[in-house]
C-alpha cells in the first residue's frame, strides 16, 4: 500500500499527464542535457516509480560501474523516502530492487544489436518480465541511427517503454529555436519524447520539446531539486 | 649460506584454478635446483607436479593443501607457500595468506581476470599482502597480455603496469623485453635454463619505450628521486627498481611480469622480481595480542634475539607423525627449546626442527624470526600461537566464517567407525571451517562446511587417507528461525508436588533484534532477586538452540525482562530457568516467527552467448539477478540465490555452457524462506519429530 501511494503521488505521474498519450509501451523517451545536470537522477526516478508499482525494470548502463549505479538508486530512494516520510524505507527498498536488473556494457560503442541480444536473453530464457528499460550513457555522438531504430523496434516488439539519456556536448548553441537539441534533430522520427533539462536561477527546469508528433516547447512545471536531485512540481 | 632476514622472502602463489600455478611452481623449483626433472601437471609422465603431493589433488589436477617449500635464488632464501585456487577451500588460502609477506598473482593471458581471480585478489587485499602479477600462458592462442593488464587495473582496481613486454605471442612467443634494463631476454637450453640478454629487436623499440613511459608514469608517484630523474632524463636501473619496490611494498602498485611457465619462458625474471620487489619479513608489520593485558596489541620485532613468538598455520600427517608448520615472527626456535602454546596453555619441548622441501625434509638446528619451518610431534591445532615461556600472546585471530551446509555421515562398519573418528579429529584440527557434531536426537554424525565441494573433498580424503567407507545423507542447509514482531510474556513456573517446590514468574517481552541475541534486565524493586537474573538469561538462551518451527537455531531476538515474582523458599536457579523457557515458548509463536535460509552471492562468468541460459538457471533457482556486466565476449552475472537451490549447480552450469562457464559463491545473508517452502519444511520437521517420538 505504501508503495502504491508513494508511486501515485510521484511527480513522474505529473510528467506523464503532461505528455499526450503517456509514455507507454513501444515508446522511446530521451532526457537531454549537458553532463551533470541531472539526467541520471531523472532516469532513476522513472525506474523507481515503476519499481514501486512492482513493475520490473532493466537498467542498462554503458560506462558506470555497477556499484555506482546501485548507489544512485539508494541515494535517490533515501531522499524520496525522507521527503515522503516513508517508514521502514530500507525494507521497502530491498523489496523493490528485487525487480531490477542492472546490465552493464563496458566496451565503448557496444553495438545495439549485441545489447539487445543480451536483453532478449534476460527477457526470454531469463524469464525476467521487464516492462521498462532504462538506458544510461548511450553515445548519440557516434553514428547511431541504426542503433536507435533497433531500440525502437525492440520496444514495439516487446511492448516496452525505453528511456535514454543523451549527454550534450560542444559549444553553444546546443538547441534550435524550438528547444530541440541539434544532435537529436535527425532522430525525431524515431524518438517519441524529448525532455531537456536546463539550469535556471539555481533550479533545474524540465522542458518537453518533443511529444509524439508535436514540438510543443512546453514548460513542464517540473523541476529538479539540486540538493536532493528529486523531481518536484513547481 | 647464512640466513639473514634481509635475504628472506615468504611468498605465496595465488591464482585462479587452471591458470598454470602448479606448472609455475614446478619451474621455480627446477630453476632453483630443488628438483632435477620437470614433471607436468596431471601426471602425463606418471610423476605429477612436486607441490601437488596429495593423491586426490593429483587426480583432479588441482592443489588443495598448502605445502610449503624452501628454495634459494641468488643468495636469497625463499619460502614458497602453495595456496589452493578453489574458492571452496578458502580457509586454506586465508591461513596461508596470514603467514605470507608477498604473493605472485598468476593470471591466464587468455582468460584474464575471472571471478576466482577477484576472490583471490580480495583475499590479498584483506590480508594486506603486496603482490606481483604474472601473466602466464603467452604461448596460447588468443593470448593478450595488454587486455589482461587493463583488466587488472579496471576489474581489480589496482594501479598496475607492465615491467616487460612480449616478444611475439601465441606460437611465436619467444621471450620478453625487460622495460627496466631495456634489454630483450631469451630463454635457451632444453629447459629454458640459460637466460640470454640481447638488444631489443628494432621493430619492438617504439613499443618498449611507450610502455616504459607508462611504467615510469605509474611509479614516479612513489619516488621523488625518480620524478627528478625523469625530468632530467637520467633514470637509472637502480632508481627505477627502488621506486617499483617502494610502490609494491606499500601495495599501491603492482608490477606485471609475463611468460609461459609451460614453455619455460619468463620464470627467472619473475624470481628476480620476487627478491627485488617483494618485502623481506622485517618490512612487514605483524601484531600479536597480549592475553595477559586485555588483548593489547603488541607490534612484534623481527629480531632473532627477542623472545619467541610463532604461529602454527598448518598441520600435516606425515609418515613420521604430526608435522606442524610454523612461521616465526619474533626471536628464534632451536631444537631443545621449551615453548608455550597460548591456546592450550601447555608447555612443550621442541624435538626435531625441519625445513621442508617439496619432496624431502632437511633436519636443522633452528631458525630465526621471519622463517617458516616445521616441527615434529607438537600437539596443537592450526591457528595456535607458540611463544617463549613468560609470554602469553595470540596472533590476531584469523577470520573464520560460519559453516553453511551440513551432511549426515555414517561409517559402513565397525572398523571404519574407529578410523572415521580419527579422520574427523584430524580434519577439524586442520580446518576450522570444517566442523563435526553428533545430532542429539538422531545420534547421527553431522559434518559441516563451506560448500558442497568442501565436504566432498573431505569424504574423498576419508576414503583415501583413512580407508573409511561412509554413506552420506542429503546435504542440509543451515536454516535459522527469527521472530518478526514484538510479543509479551507472563509465565509462572510452579511445581509443588512433594519435596522442595519450584517457583518463578517472569514478565517481559521478545522483540526482533539486529544481532543474534540480547538480554536486557529491567526488573525493578528486586521482584526477581539479582542472583536469579542470570538463570533467566540461561533459560532463554537454551530455547534459542532449537526453534519451534523446524528445530533450527533462533537468531535476532532481544529478550527484555521487565518484572517477575519469586518465592522465598521455592525459587531457585532451575525454577527461573524453567520459567524463562516456558515464557519463551509462550511468546515465540505470538512473535510471528519465520524461517530463514542462507542466501549466497553467486557470480557466474560465462561467454555471453550462454547468458540467457545462465539467467534462466538462476531464475529457476529462486535467484535474484543483481547485475550483468558484459565485457566483449564475456559476461559476469551476479545474483543472490538461496543455498538450498545451488546443490549440483556446477554440473548444470557445465553442461549448459559446454564447460565454458564457471561460478563462485559465498555466504551473503540470511533471507526469508517463501511461504510454500516454509510449509514444506515444517511438515518435514513434524514428521521427523513424530518418528523420533515413536522410536
Amino acid at each position: 500500500m505504501v508503495r502504491k501511494t508513494l508511486s501515485s503521488r510521484s511527480p513522474i505521474k505529473t510528467l506523464e499527464k503532461n505528455i499526450t498519450g503517456g509514455v507507454g509501451p513501444g515508446k522511446l523517451g530521451v532526457f537531454a542535457s549537458r553532463k551533470g545536470v541531472g539526467k541520471t537522477a531523472c532516469l532513476v526516478q522513472i525506474a523507481l516509480d515503476r519499481l514501486l508499482e512492482e513493475k520490473p525494470v532493466i537498467h542498462v548502463s554503458y560506462a558506470s560501474r555497477v556499484d555506482y549505479i546501485i548507489s544512485w538508486y539508494e541515494e535517490i530512494f533515501k531522499n524520496l523516502s525522507t521527503r515522503e516520510n516513508l517508514k521502514s524505507a530500507m525494507e521497502v527498498h530491498d523489496r523493490i530492487i528485487r525487480h531490477r536488473v542492472i546490465m552493464n556494457f563496458r566496451q565503448e560503442g557496444m553495438p545495439a544489436a549485441q545489447v539487445l541480444k543480451s536483453l532478449e536473453a534476460l527477457l526470454g530464457p531469463g524469464n525476467f518480465p521487464a516492462r521498462t528499460i532504462i538506458v544510461d550513457g548511450f553515445n548519440f555522438y557516434l553514428p547511431c541511427r541504426e542503433d536507435l531504430e533497433l531500440f525502437k523496434k525492440f520496444a514495439v516488439e516487446h511492448q516496452l517503454e525505453i528511456w535514454l539519456s543523451c549527454s550534450l556536448k560542444g559549444e553553444d548553441p546546443l538547441f534550435d529555436e524550438n528547444g530541440v537539441p541539434f544532435i537529436l534533430k535527425d532522430y525525431l522520427k524515431i524518438i517519441d519524447i524529448i525532455i531537456t533539462l536546463e539550469h535556471f536561477q539555481g533550479k533545474v527546469k524540465l522542458h518537453l520539446v518533443k511529444d509524439h508528433q508535436q514540438l510543443p516547447g512546453k514548460k513542464l512545471r517540473l523541476q529538479l531539486d539540486p540538493q536532493t536531485l528529486l523531481l518536484a512540481r513547481d | 649460506m647464512e640466513r639473514t632476514i634481509e635475504r628472506m622472502r615468504n611468498i605465496g602463489i595465488s591464482a585462479h584454478i587452471d591458470s598454470g600455478k602448479t606448472t609455475l611452481t614446478e619451474r621455480i623449483l627446477y630453476y632453483c635446483k630443488k628438483i632435477h626433472r620437470i614433471h607436468e601437471v596431471k601426471g602425463k609422465d606418471g610423476g605429477g607436479a612436486t607441490m601437488d603431493y596429495m593423491d586426490l589433488e593429483r587426480e583432479r589436477g588441482i592443489t588443495i593443501t598448502s605445502a610449503t617449500t624452501n628454495v634459494s635464488w641468488k643468495d636469497y632464501s625463499i619460502n614458497i607457500i602453495d595456496t589452493p585456487g578453489h574458492v571452496d577451500f578458502t580457509i586454506e588460502v586465508e591461513r596461508s595468506l596470514r603467514v605470507l609477506d608477498g604473493a605472485i598473482l598468476v593470471l591466464c593471458s587468455v582468460g584474464g581476470v575471472q571471478s576466482q581471480t577477484l576472490t583471490v585478489d580480495k583475499q590479498l587485499k584483506r590480508y594486506k599482502v603486496p603482490a606481483l602479477a604474472f601473466i602466464n600462458k603467452l604461448d596460447r592462442i588468443g593470448a593478450n597480455p595488454y587486455k589482461v593488464k587493463d583488466q587488472i587495473n579496471d576489474k581489480l582496481g589496482r594501479r598496475a603496469a607492465l615491467v616487460q613486454i612480449p616478444i611475439g605471442l601465441e606460437d611465436r612467443f619467444q621471450g620478453v623485453v625487460d622495460l627496466i634494463k631495456m634489454k630483450a631476454v631469451y630463454f635457451d637450453g632444453a629447459n629454458g635454463e640459460i637466460v640470454r640478454e640481447e638488444e631489443i629487436p628494432p621493430e619492438l623499440e617504439d613499443e618498449a619505450w611507450q610502455y616504459r613511459e607508462e611504467l615510469l608514469d605509474a611509479v614516479s608517484l612513489f619516488s621523488d628521486e625518480l620524478t627528478e630523474a625523469i625530468l632530467e632524463d637520467r633514470v637509472t636501473e637502480e632508481i627505477l627498481l627502488q621506486a617499483i619496490r617502494k610502490g609494491t611494498i606499500s601495495r599501491e602498485f603492482m608490477p606485471i611480469f609475463l611468460g609461459s611457465a609451460y614453455r619455460n619462458k619468463g620464470v627467472q625474471p619473475l624470481l628476480d622480481g620476487v627478491v627485488n620487489f617483494l618485502p623481506n619479513p622485517a618490512e612487514v608489520e605483524n601484531i600479536a595480542l597480549d592475553l595477559d593485558d586485555q588483548e593489547k596489541q603488541i607490534v612484534l620485532r623481527p629480531d632473532p634475539q627477542g623472545s619467541c613468538v610463532a604461529y602454527a598455520f598448518k598441520l600435516e600427517d606425515g609418515p613420521y607423525g604430526q608435522l606442524t608448520y610454523i612461521r616465526i615472527y619474533q626471536g628464534r626456535i632451536n631444537r631443545g627449546d621449551e615453548l608455550f602454546n597460548s591456546r592450550s596453555k601447555q608447555k612443550f619441548k621442541v624435538g626435531r626442527v625441519v625445513r621442508m622441501h617439496a619432496d624431502h625434509m632437511e633436519d636443522i638446528e633452528g631458525a630465526i624470526a621471519g622463517d617458516i619451518i616445521a616441527l615434529f610431534g607438537v600437539d596443537c591445532a592450526s591457528g595456535d600461537t607458540i611463544c617463549a615461556p613468560g609470554l602469553n600472546y595470540a596472533m590476531t585471530s584469523i577470520y573464520v566464517p560460519e559453516p553453511v551446509i551440513s551432511l549426515a555421515i555414517e561409517a559402513v562398519d565397525k572398523i571404519s567407525a574407529d578410523r572415521l573418528a580419527r579422520a574427523l579429529n584430524r580434519f577439524t584440527k586442520e580446518d576450522p571451517t570444517f566442523r563435526v557434531y553428533i545430532d542429539p536426537e538422531s545420534k547421527q554424525t553431522i559434518i559441516q562446511g563451506m560448500g558442497e565441494l568442501h565436504l566432498d573433498v573431505y569424504i574423498e580424503r576419508m576414503k583415501r587417507e583413512y580407508k573409511v567407507e561412509v554413506t552420506t545423507g542429503r546435504p542440509q542447509v543451515a536454516y535459522r528461525e527469527a521472530i518478526t514482531t514484538r510479543a509479551d510474556f507472563d509465565y509462572t513456573h510452579k511445581k509443588q508436588t512433594g519435596g522442595a517446590g519450584q517457583y518463578g514468574r517472569v514478565i517481559g517481552y521478545l522483540e526482533p533484534f539486529e544481532g543474534n541475541y540480547e538480554f536486557v534486565n529491567e526488573v525493578k524493586g528486586g521482584h526477581i532477586p539479582r542472583e536469579f537474573i542470570p538463570s533467566c538469561d540461561k533459560g532463554f538462551q537454551a530455547c534459542l538452540k532449537k526453534g519451534q518451527l523446524i528445530g533450527s537455531p533462533v537468531i535476532g531476538v532481544r529478550v527484555v525482562l521487565t518484572d517477575g515474582q519469586y518465592h522465598p523458599v521455592d525459587s531457585s536457579d532451575i525454577a527461573f530457568q524453567m520459567a524463562a523457557q516456558g515464557a519463551f515458548k509462550q511468546a515465540y509463536k505470538k512473535a510471528k516467527p519465520q524461517i530463514l535460509e542462507p542466501i549466497m552471492r553467486v557470480v557466474v562468468e560465462t561467454p555471453s552467448e550462454f547468458s540467457g541460459n545462465v539467467f534462466g538457471s538462476l531464475n529457476q533457482r529462486r535467484g535474484i539477478i543483481v547485475s550483468s556486466v558484459e565485457d566483449g565476449t564475456y559476461s559476469r552475472i551476479e545474483a543472490e540465490v538461496p543455498l538450498s537451490e545451488m546443490f549440483g549447480y556446477s554440473t548444470v552450469l557445465r553442461s549448459m555452457t559446454q564447460g565454458k562457464a564457471e561460478f563462485t559463491m559465498e555466504f551473503l545473508k540470511y533471507g526469508r524462506v517463501p511461504a510454500n517452502i516454509a510449509e514444506q519444511l515444517m511438515e518435514e520437521y513434524r514428521k521427523k519429530v513424530e518418528q523420533d517420538n515413536k522410536n
